[in-house]
């Protein structure tokens, strides 16, 4: 959102929308802190540790870059459905050129290539098709992509990724005076960079900027001046590009490519940007928000492991997660309206 | 404003991470590959598993990836949870070959005993799991039980590419053997019901004195009863299947199937948490460990239904 807008927003808005508009800005950001108070005092042994605490860093960084991606597809209003089938596709092709010879220089390559190139299958699908929504293209392409995953590994796993390939998903910076086994992943460090550069690309640079403008109003942006077909085609490449960046870290923490990878991996993604606050509707939403997202789901799956709760109580709260992010989004719309 | 609080918040837990973790019961994972309750495998091993621990006086987390069997990302971070935890070993079946091994690999750095139950990676390991080859012995034994010495009897193979399709049918061929009864047919059916009637439909054709068939798995043995009892000759042929399924329990009862040989997964949980005890106090382990098979006849198979 930028500056303009809010001066606007803080002129004409009731107490009511106002109110709102701060449960949606910055609740995402209490529910963090809340979930790592609750935990903290629940698991006051383990999971307040540095050990635990960088395990969530460690857990949450694939689903931390899908949903970067699928932040960027949002935000013109798209959907992603292809992103968990992409980083397998990527993974399976890294590893096997890596395991196949291929210098480590050019194999960390492979992975955002392959993620690009997918990327931009799913673009010409809905700008040169015209098929009538994202989703059904990146459905298609969920589909599509895992099958080729699979028909290219023969559907077993290829292991053996070379030290210098896995450095990024699993290399450790030493924190020695924290403890014996204290260590800071990389694979946090790539995620923050990412973060960085995507916030930075959203709010200062201009191509950023036409993507916010196709999700608030596509015609309004076309008439402007904007090209929406070539805006949408980079936004799928860049969520394709975010998905192998997310398989080179994957390939890197497992050591391998496996077809399995990512399966029902972009429904968190896209439940990661829903409860990070942006909008389904497209044009709104923080890069922060999708991280705090990111992080609730990560909190609560680690939370519940510590406490060895079934993993049918982590899928329900999810959902209802999901649902009250959601609604936060609707009652604001209302009270904005009722102004 | 948000920023620096969340900053304060993790100053305060940098803080309390500094106390030590507190004393209590000795704590050891199973690890599965698929939601535990969501199969009846998995509850069982996951059943024998904790009944060990409540006989032993352990704390036993029985744990599955929420994403069920291919979630292997959420089995990977199920590993490090329990590191974390500080438990003493983890009695795991891989959900991946290949990709648990970096974080079985950190928790073996950090002392934590692993042993394999059911399923093994691509590492070093004991194994505890059903040893197929007497599982279908006694299976095979079965037939020698209840056919006329000499009589001629088929085996039907699974994939036999596949190490369990390999071991199921030299089991049940020694078994068969070894009583003397006469094998004039061995073909795969590649675990297929479908495939199984066919095969079993020319293995009838050219021996019209079969008596007995060993099928590796339950689903080809259901094709077996099906060609059976198309050549109206269910009454004579003895027919055995492996795997326990519930609708060979079925087929048991209804005396269509005269038996299947089932795992014991309840003693895959129980030896899976006593093994694993065993080798986080030191003691040496043997590297396969076998859990055994039972027989599903019409006595049992409500059991298994």
């Amino acid at each position: 959102m930028t500056v303009s807008e809010d001066m606007l927003q803080d002129e004409f808005e009731t107490p009511a929308a106002r109110r709102m508009r701060l449960v949606e800005k910055y609740g995402v950001f209490a529910v963090v802190i809340l979930m790592i108070v609750v935990l903290s005092i629940l698991e006051p042994d383990i999971f307040p540790t540095t050990q635990n605490l960088t395990n969530v860093l460690r857990q949450v960084a694939m689903n931390a870059l899908l949903a970067l991606g699928l932040y960027i597809v949002i935000m013109t209003a798209g959907i992603d459905l292809s992103v968990g089938s992409i980083m397998a596709l990527a993974t399976m092709l890294l590893a096997m050129a890596d395991t196949g010879g291929l210098p480590w220089p050019l194999a960390l390559f492979i992975g955002p290539l392959v993620g690009i190139a997918c990327g931009a299958v799913n673009g010409l699908g809905l700008t040169v098709l015209r098929l009538p929504h994202p989703f059904i293209m990146t459905l298609g392409t969920l589909y599509s992509i895992r099958g080729i995953t699979n028909l290219v590994s023969g559907g077993r796993p290829v292991s053996g990724v070379s030290p210098e390939v896995r450095f990024l998903g699993s290399g450790e910076i030493p924190l020695p005076f924290l403890g014996e086994f204290a260590s800071f992943p990389v694979s946090a460090l790539v995620v923050l960079v990412c973060y960085g550069g995507v916030a930075y690309f959203i709010n200062k640079v201009s191509l950023g900027r036409h993507i916010v403008a196709v999700g608030g109003n596509p015609q309004a942006a076309r008439v402007s001046g904007i090209n929406v077909d070539r805006v949408l085609l980079i936004v799928y490449c860049l969520s394709g590009f975010f998905a192998g960046l997310a398989a080179l870290l994957m390939a890197g923490r497992t050591g391998a490519g496996f077809p399995n990878a990512g399966i029902g991996a972009e429904l968190d993604a896209i439940a990661a940007v829903i409860i990070g606050g942006a909008s389904f509707f497209g044009g709104r939403g923080t890069v922060l928000g999708v991280f705090a997202g990111v992080l609730v789901m990560g909190l609560l799956r680690n939370g519940l492991n510590l406490m060895d709760v079934s993993a049918f109580w982590q899928q329900t709260m999810i959902g209802m997660i999901v649902v009250g992010a959601v609604y936060v989004d609707v009652l604001r719309r209302r009270a904005g309206a009722a102004s | 404003m948000i920023g620096k609080r969340i900053t304060g918040i993790f100053a305060l837990l940098a803080v309390t991470a500094m106390a030590g973790p507190g004393l209590a019961q000795d704590k050891v994972a199973l690890i599965m590959s698929d939601i535990g309750s969501a199969n009846p495998f998995w509850a069982a091993v996951s059943q024998g598993a904790i009944d060990k621990g409540a006989e032993l006086g352990v704390d036993v987390a029985a744990v599955g990836p929420p994403g069920g069997e291919t979630d292997v990302a959420g089995q990977i971070a199920l590993i490090e949870d329990q590191i974390a935890k500080g438990v003493k070993g983890i009695a795991i079946a891989p959900a991946d070959t290949a990709a648990v091994i970096p974080a079985l690999e950190q928790a073996r750095a950090r002392g934590v005993a692993v042993l394999f139950v059911d399923k093994r990676a691509d590492m070093p390991g004991t194994y505890i799991g059903t040893n197929n080859i007497p599982a279908a012995t006694l299976g095979a034994q079965h037939i020698c039980d209840n056919v006329p010495a000499g009589s001629d009897v088929a085996i039907l193979q699974g994939i036999i590419t596949s190490t369990t399709g390999q071991h199921r049918a030299l089991g049940a061929r020694e078994g068969l053997e070894g009583c003397g009864l006469n094998i004039v047919a061995e073909q795969p059916a590649d675990w297929d019901t479908a495939r199984a009637v066919s095969v079993t439909e020319n293995i009838l054709t050219a021996n019209p004195n079969l008596m007995a068939v060993f099928a590796s798995n339950d689903n080809m043995a259901l094709g077996v009863v099906e060609a059976v009892r198309n050549a109206r000759k269910l009454d004579e042929i003895f027919i055995v299947g492996f795997d326990g399924n519930p609708n060979a329990a079925e087929a048991i009862l209804a005396g269509d199937l005269e038996a299947s040989v089932a795992q014991r997964p309840y003693n895959m949980g129980q030896m899976g948490v006593e093994y694993v005890l065993k080798l986080a106090a030191g003691e040496a382990i043997p590297e396969e460990i076998d859990t055994g098979a039972v027989l599903v006849t019409p006595e049992n198979a409500a059991d298994f239904k």
